[in-house]
């Protein structure tokens, strides 16, 4: 992670205990940075956009988002954040979800998501793609956000 | 159909042409009937102008006789007057010719006995006068004045007056035979035109007659063919919008397949994964067990101690392994839902070139479980989308290598042959066969038959079979517990049309 300043995670999902189980698994691979959890996409982009601690005010960010939210597509919101003029079009999103469509798969690349990775019920798997994602998370360079970016 | 005027007798084709073939018969009749009429007609006019002539004939004879007549008595005063040999030579030649008229005439009216009786009078009459000039004629030789004298007294002018009565009277007979003929054949001329009126009549009735009926058959017939040519319009019409209809349908059940499958995985993550949080956190908890096992017996009683050593793991693994089929079910329904989703590209399959590779791609599996596969050449043309044609043959052989008979190496045999514009491909095994009433039952998802000693989810037929249904095709089974069993994929020829 960057050395200035603290990366805030970003967590878009809206089952309690797939959330729980995400964070369970970051920690276990020895990342403490602050976890925001947000079950909807309308209080997320609040957040990520106009909140004073929100990324696009403060600091660098990663997001992991799921796709199967209950008042937006994932999707939408993937559009948002990578969209041309956007602050937070540089911030990483990796997308966790449990469709393992692949043109869906396709589509989310193509909107600009960094990572997708398909949350298989098998937990073992699950357990560690977090996991590695938490070792990924720890070697990253997030690229600093310039105020008019 | 137009009110008012209807033909009962025209309701079927054959009673149209029944109908026509009456019509031209009535024609024609009326045709040869006026030609036998007017050549009737023609043989009567010729009859009665030979009549005609013959009575004329008769007339001139009997004018003829009267100028003998005549001339013999010129002939017989004129000697008796001038007592020259050229009247008497006149009056000899003359008579010579008489007879031969008479006999003329006699012969021409034969067949009149009025005539008949005329011409015998004038025989004997023109006999009287021939004694009595002849006589004159003898005197005059003798005794010229006597002779004179003679002529004076006698009865010749009396017998030239009768004579001429009778041949008037044979004239104007032949005249009334004359005027009864000619009506006649005025009448007959009138008969004539009658007929040829009435079958001209007849004719045209009958022509009119056709004309108005084949125009009303035309016409109903025209009628026929719009009704049915809109009513085939209405028809495909009605077919469009059905199968609009059922396209929606079934992308409809794809999408709720869809959807219900990933709605159903979400929990099943939870489940899982608290599950594996559950593991990993009862190890602590009988690590614990353990040491108080160990350093304090007496705190442990043995419902703890089973709880944490059997129980725990017990329920767990139950919980592991049901939401493991779960998955896998969900991912057949997926499985499913995509096939019926992805487009269908059709084309030119070498048919036993594909089961050959399929083959090939089992063989290890093959081996391992003893069973051989042969394939029959030669194997039809097929047109089709290859990778359903793949998948469908694929699963039937797997098949058929997994359900073998106990003590029976297996023997697949697949062949396939034309049927009409469809392809039908078999698969022959000699496993241990389905029971008949299993037949429909093992294509539905999730259903399996028989003893259940093999890996499996009883996906792969269902599976086939919506494939099948993809490509306008059917999957059949025939089979007998102990016997085998022979799946048939039928599929057509050429894709069909509306494939969607």
């Amino acid at each position: 992670m960057n050395a200035h300043q603290p990366v805030n995670i970003v967590m878009i999902e809206d089952d309690e205990g797939h959330a729980r189980l995400i964070e369970k698994n970051i920690r276990r691979a020895g990342i403490s940075n602050d976890i925001r959890h947000f079950t909807d996409g309308t209080s997320a982009l609040d957040y990520l956009y106009t909140s004073p601690d929100g990324p696009a005010l403060n600091g660098p960010a990663l997001i992991l988002l799921d796709l199967n939210l209950p008042d937006m597509s994932g999707t939408d919101i993937l559009i948002r954040i990578k969209a041309e003029g956007s602050p937070l079009r540089r911030t990483p999103v990796i997308v966790l979800t449990t469709t393992d469509d692949k043109v869906e798969i396709q589509r989310c690349y193509d909107l600009g998501a960094n990572v997708y990775i398909t949350k298989p019920v098998d937990y073992e798997s699950f357990a560690t793609a977090i996991r590695q994602l938490g070792l990924f998370l720890s070697v990253i360079q997030l690229p600093v956000i310039e105020p008019d970016a | 159909m137009r009110q008012g005027w209807t033909i009962p007798l025209l309701r079927t084709e054959r009673q149209f042409s029944r109908f026509v073939l009456v019509c031209v018969s009535v024609g024609f009749v009326a045709l040869i009937g006026s030609a036998i009429a007017a050549g009737l007609t023609v043989m009567r006019t010729q009859d009665h102008a030979r009549w005609v002539e013959h009575t004329y004939e008769v007339e001139q004879r009997v004018s003829s006789l009267r100028v003998l007549v005549e001339r013999l008595e010129v002939a017989r005063r004129g000697y008796l007057l001038s007592h020259q040999p050229v009247s008497k030579q006149t009056f000899r030649e003359t008579v010579a010719e008489e007879p031969l008229l008479i006999a003329e005439i006699r012969r021409l009216t034969a067949d009149n006995p009025v005539q008949q009786n005329n011409i015998t009078r004038v025989e004997r009459l023109v006999a009287q006068q021939f004694r009595l000039q002849s006589a004159s004629i003898v005197l005059a030789d003798r005794d010229p004045a006597a002779a004179v004298a003679a002529f004076n007294r006698d009865t010749s002018l009396g017998l030239t007056r009768e004579l001429r009565l009778v041949t008037n009277a044979m004239r104007l007979e032949e005249n009334h035979l004359l005027m009864m003929r000619i009506t006649a054949q005025r009448q007959s001329v009138r008969e004539l035109f009658m007929i040829l009126t009435g079958f001209g009549i007849l004719a045209a009735v009958v022509a009119v007659f056709s004309i108005l009926v084949l125009r009303r058959y035309t016409g109903s017939l025209v009628e026929a063919r719009d009704a049915e040519r809109t009513l085939a319009a209405e028809l495909e019409d009605r077919v469009r919008a059905r199968t609009y209809e059922l396209s929606r349908a079934n992308d409809e059940i794809q999408r709720f397949a869809y959807i219900v499958s990933h709605d159903l995985r979400s929990p099943l993550v939870n489940v899982m994964g608290f599950t594996g949080e559950l593991e990993a956190a009862a190890r602590p908890l009988v690590a614990l067990v353990d040491r108080v096992e160990a350093e304090a017996p007496h705190l442990i009683d043995p419902e703890a101690a089973i709880a944490a050593r059997e129980d725990l793991p017990e329920s767990i693994g139950f919980i592991r392994t049901s939401t493991q089929k779960m998955d896998r079910l969900i991912n057949a329904i997926l499985r499913l839902a995509r096939e019926g989703r992805r487009v269908m590209t059709p084309e030119a399959i070498d048919l036993a070139g594909l089961i050959e590779s399929i083959v090939a791609t089992l063989q290890h599996r093959l081996d391992e479980l003893g069973a051989t596969v042969t394939v029959e050449r030669p194997m039809p043309e097929l047109v089709a989308d290859r990778l359903a044609v793949e998948q469908m043959l694929s699963n039937l052989i797997e098949n058929a290598s997994k359900y073998l008979q106990p003590g029976r190496p297996g023997r697949i045999v697949v062949s396939a042959r034309t049927n009409r514009d469809r392809v039908a491909i078999d698969v022959a095994d000699n496993g241990r066969g389905i029971d008949p009433r299993d037949h429909d039952r093992i294509f539905d998802l999730f259903r399996r038959s028989g003893q259940q000693d093999q890996p499996g989810e009883g996906i792969g037929l269902a599976h086939v079979r919506a494939l099948a249904y993809r490509l306008g095709g059917l999957i059949d089974c025939r089979s007998a517990l102990g016997e085998g069993a022979t799946f048939t994929l039928s599929i057509p020829t050429q894709p069909i049309a509306s494939q969607g």
